[in-house]
């Protein structure tokens, strides 16, 4: 027991020292199996449950009550009693309340529930309650253009990375912001949370979250991969043991704001918006870490062994860990050229021939 | 300069295999001419400057409609003017959700309610403006000038008189030729109206000029519609706002309208159709002006339009002639009453907790960078509080001039990216640990880790910013919205990063070269001098290295 705490307390000072040493090429095969199900279940859920999307999507029906001085938190449990907890409250002034809610207009006993609920309230007449059709605000141009817009952006984020990178990069990038909006979807449709143009927001923050996550990892393997001369399966491994804390620290900073407004939104009042928002970018911002140490890097690294035919298990004799150390010391500061990591400096060994454009 | 340039140039371009590597590398090697401490002084100058500038014109971001409610305008459209269809109001909505986008990147709420387009936005400036361009109708068309006096009584008498006979003495104002060959034009269009029928001649009020005087006109038929025209763009030319306009190809654009420009051309004008030579632009009823046509052909994008503008009223003009005419005709909204404040669809105690929610978060956050990273975690929060005076002050600025407005997603979505920029911070923090995990003095791996690290960063924010670019070009609404918000962001993460905790992070660890536990570096040091690899001379010279 005593023995198997210390070596917990062991494992975690390397890996505040960052020395970080995972199995995996165990893991990843795991993990893609891990994934595979995971998206499944997303797309799934995505194809068959559907989408839950708001008002602001779909439209549906609106009240104007003179309901006199009523706060929106009261008018707002008023609503919950019928069901209509998430509907849109606004006071125009005069003491009338204005509800825009997800009810067809068609449907004509839910809409009569809502004015009942609201009369009860006001005290006064169902009678004295209007209400029409409202029509979408986030209107159909919005989603098409904003349909286009991503699909530039993911072409043009290919080049970018092709352009900066190589094409693999590319390729496993772009399937792992896949794979964390698919899956941040996925749950939305798996739990039917209503998806409002906040979600539609979070799913971009994630997206930009997601790519600049794997673009690091990716970062980390081309410094590695142009200073060190071992099989490339190797250089994504020991790329990935070395981000392997800073993913977990970026992790924990970006999502303990979000935990605080999921628990914090839960006990307030009339912050819906605010849970289910917070719901999508938590999901999101995990999958995000995941997907660059999980998806991405053992895509790219297979990537290059089906392209290249070099096996991970065919590995070149292991270098000395550390030329460097024994290496002269680096130039003065600001002097040295730019781009090099600092641990691996100088070469013992002729400049690799480059052979990651090798198609 | 330039020759300092080329060889900064030359000298990385030998070093770095790819040339957008060279270029980052040469604005690096310029800066690195700005002394460190001399960049920390100044970034945080210009922040104090530009805060105690905000604080004292008083600005501040302005909240969006579901926090702090705003001015809503019901579009009520005039019936029997145009027919009404839910393909009308729907096309109608689009126009003016173009029109209010193209005001700033607030976020307006358009809805069909009932029979009616219900605009609802965040607390703007200059309402007014918004709500007259909300519901202006922007038909635009190019009469021909028949006859133009000062009062419209003798305008109505001249036109009467011309119906009468055919050969009538126009009014002074109306140019040299006594007589007009234009009764025929009256015949069976003289409606009486003094709507902007575009098929008949009418008589309009002109804009009230320098001296406030009005003119009024008598016009022919529409001879061009707003429909010819492709954009707008206003344009300073001569100490005077015009709006140029560019014309569609093809028969219904620029050859309908040099059409009209033949038939009205000065020296040779059509008596029949356009007898003084000038076209008057109607916009809305109202004559913009009635320039004379000096031309026989225009060429598309060759188009002036112009009058007695200012600077915003050029710029509005363009904007609705951009995005076309509406297809229904609606109720001036300040006339009927149908412009009220309506409240927040959220309220306070949203935006309060998630203040309250966001605060805790941040603080969370703060105890764990400084219990992981000791004084490197305190150099990250100031860096923090660097970029967040920073967006405070363009968020103001934007909401000032630009009408942004922040959400509730815009408020969480920005606790949120302060939670992500800090990843720049950690990026640079576990390079300077690895570094010092491979034998080197922590001060000199502050030196060597940080080009490293800002490469990663800076490309990783550039394809954000690529992305947030290409948003911003191509949706409308809220999507615009975020790209701007992701943009700013990024461009802050770098400016801080670089101006910032550079200069700190080099200062702390000369400060704490011999006290790695004050930086959080401890372990690593004991690590690494625990490391067979590392001959001993090349350890790092610690007071708590284990041997």
């Amino acid at each position: 027991m005593s023995e198997q705490s210390s070596k917990v307390r062991g494992g975690l000072r390397r890996m505040y020292a960052n020395q970080v040493n995972l199995d995996l090429e165990r893991l990843w095969r795991r993990s893609v199996v891990m994934s595979m199900v995971v998206l499944l279940i997303a797309g799934g859920a995505w194809i068959f449950r559907g989408l839950n999307l708001g008002i602001e999507f779909e439209g549906g029906t609106f009240w104007e009550a003179p309901l006199g001085d009523h706060s929106i938190a009261e008018v707002r449990e008023a609503l919950a009693t019928v069901g209509q907890a998430d509907a849109r409250i606004q006071e125009l002034g005069g003491g009338v309340v204005r509800v825009r809610a997800e009810v067809a207009p068609g449907n004509t006993a839910e809409v009569a529930a809502v004015s009942a609920a609201l009369a009860e309230l006001g005290g006064i007449s169902p009678n004295d309650i209007s209400f029409s059709a409202v029509g979408p605000s986030w209107g159909a141009e919005i989603t098409s253009k904003a349909r286009l817009a991503l699909v530039v952006f993911f072409i043009v984020i290919a080049v970018y990375i092709w352009l900066r990178m190589e094409w693999k990069m590319a390729v496993s990038a772009l399937v792992a912001v896949g794979h964390d909006i698919l899956v941040t979807v996925g749950f939305y449709a798996l739990f039917g949370f209503e998806v409002t143009p906040a979600t539609v927001i979070a799913f971009l923050t994630i997206l930009g979250y997601s790519l600049y996550d794997t673009l690091v990892v990716f970062d980390k393997i081309r410094g590695n991969d142009r200073t060190r001369k071992e099989p490339y399966f190797e250089i994504v491994t020991r790329s990935v043991n070395e981000v392997f804390m800073r993913s977990i620290n970026t992790t924990i900073t970006s999502v303990l704001p979000v935990l605080s407004l999921l628990i914090i939104g839960r006990f307030a009042l009339g912050a819906v918006t605010l849970q289910e928002f917070s719901i999508a970018l938590l999901v999101g911002l995990l999958a995000g870490t995941y997907s660059s140490l999980f998806v991405a890097s053992p895509l790219v690294a297979w990537l290059h062994v089906w392209v290249t035919g070099e096996r991970p298990g065919q590995r070149q004799p292991s270098r000395e860990r550390r030329p460097a150390a024994a290496a002269p010391r680096p130039r003065r500061a600001g002097s040295g050229p730019v781009g090099r990591s600092g641990v691996t400096t100088t070469r013992s060994h002729p400049a690799r021939p480059a052979k990651k454009r090798r198609k | 300069m330039i020759g300092r340039l080329l060889s900064a140039w030359r000298t990385v371009t030998r070093d770095s295999p790819n040339s957008l590597d060279a270029l980052l590398a040469t604005v690096q090697r310029l800066l690195s001419g700005l002394r460190s401490n001399r960049s920390l002084v100044g970034i945080v100058v210009i922040a104090v400057g530009l805060l105690v500038g905000n604080l004292v014109t008083n600005q501040q971001p302005l909240l969006g409609l579901d926090l702090q409610g705003g001015v809503e305008v019901v579009l009520r459209p005039v019936p029997g003017e145009t027919e009404i269809t839910p393909e009308a109001l729907e096309q109608a909505l689009e126009i003016v959700r173009n029109r209010v986008d193209a005001l700033g990147v607030a976020e307006p709420d358009i809805t069909v309610q009932g029979g009616n387009i219900v605009v609802q936005l965040p607390g703007v400036d200059d309402q007014e403006r918004a709500i007259a361009l909300v519901g202006q109708t922007a038909e635009l068309r190019f009469r021909p000038l028949l006859a133009r006096a000062v009062s419209r009584a003798e305008i109505e008498a001249y036109k009467a008189a011309l119906e009468e006979s055919e050969e009538v003495d126009a009014p002074d104002e109306a140019g040299e030729q006594g007589e007009l060959g234009v009764a025929d034009l009256l015949e069976g269009t003289l409606t009486g109206s003094v709507d902007d029928d575009a098929d008949s001649v009418v008589i309009l009020p002109g804009r009230p000029d320098a001296n406030g005087q009005v003119f009024h006109f008598l016009l022919g038929p529409a001879l061009v519609t707003g429909a010819a025209l492709e954009s707008a763009t206003p344009v300073l030319e001569f100490a005077q706002w015009n709006v140029q306009v560019t014309a569609l190809e093809g028969a219904e654009g620029i050859d309908r309208f040099n059409g009209a420009a033949r038939t009205c051309y000065y020296e040779a004008p059509d008596p029949a159709v356009c007898p003084t030579g000038q076209l008057g632009i109607v916009l809305d009823g109202v004559v913009e002006s009635a320039p004379v046509v000096n031309a026989r052909a225009f060429e598309r994008d060759r188009i002036n339009i112009t009058g007695a503008f200012g600077e915003a009223e050029a710029r509005d003009l363009a904007l609705v002639l951009d995005y076309g005419a509406l297809p229904l005709v609606f109720e001036d909204p300040a006339e009927s009453g149908l412009v009220r404040t309506v409240s927040a669809t959220l309220g306070r105690d949203a935006l309060q907790a998630g203040l309250i929610a966001g605060i805790v978060g941040l603080g969370l956050v703060a105890l764990y960078m400084l219990a992981y990273y000791r004084l490197l975690g305190a150099a990250a929060l100031g860096s923090l509080v660097v970029s967040g005076v920073l967006l405070w002050v363009i968020l103001s600025f934007l909401s000032e001039t630009r009408g942004l407005a922040l959400t509730l997603a815009g408020v969480t979505g920005l606790i949120v990216a302060i939670g992500v920029s800090l990843d720049s911070n950690v990026v640079y923090f576990e390079h300077l640990k690895e570094d010092v995990l491979g034998g080197r003095t922590l001060r000199s791996s502050v030196d060597q880790a940080f080009p490293v690290a800002f490469r990663t960063i800076f490309w990783a924010n550039l394809a954000t910013l690529i992305g947030a670019g290409i948003l911003w070009l191509l949706t409308i609404g809220s999507v615009r919205g975020f790209a701007a918000m992701l943009a700013i962001a990024s461009i802050l993460d770098l400016v801080a990063t670089y101006f910032f905790l550079r200069p700190v992070v080099r200062g702390l660890a000369r400060w704490s070269a011999h006290r790695p536990a004050l930086v959080g570096m401890a372990a690593v040091v004991a690590a690494a001098a625990a490391d067979p690899a590392i001959p001993a001379g090349e350890r790092p010279a610690t007071g708590r290295a284990r041997s």
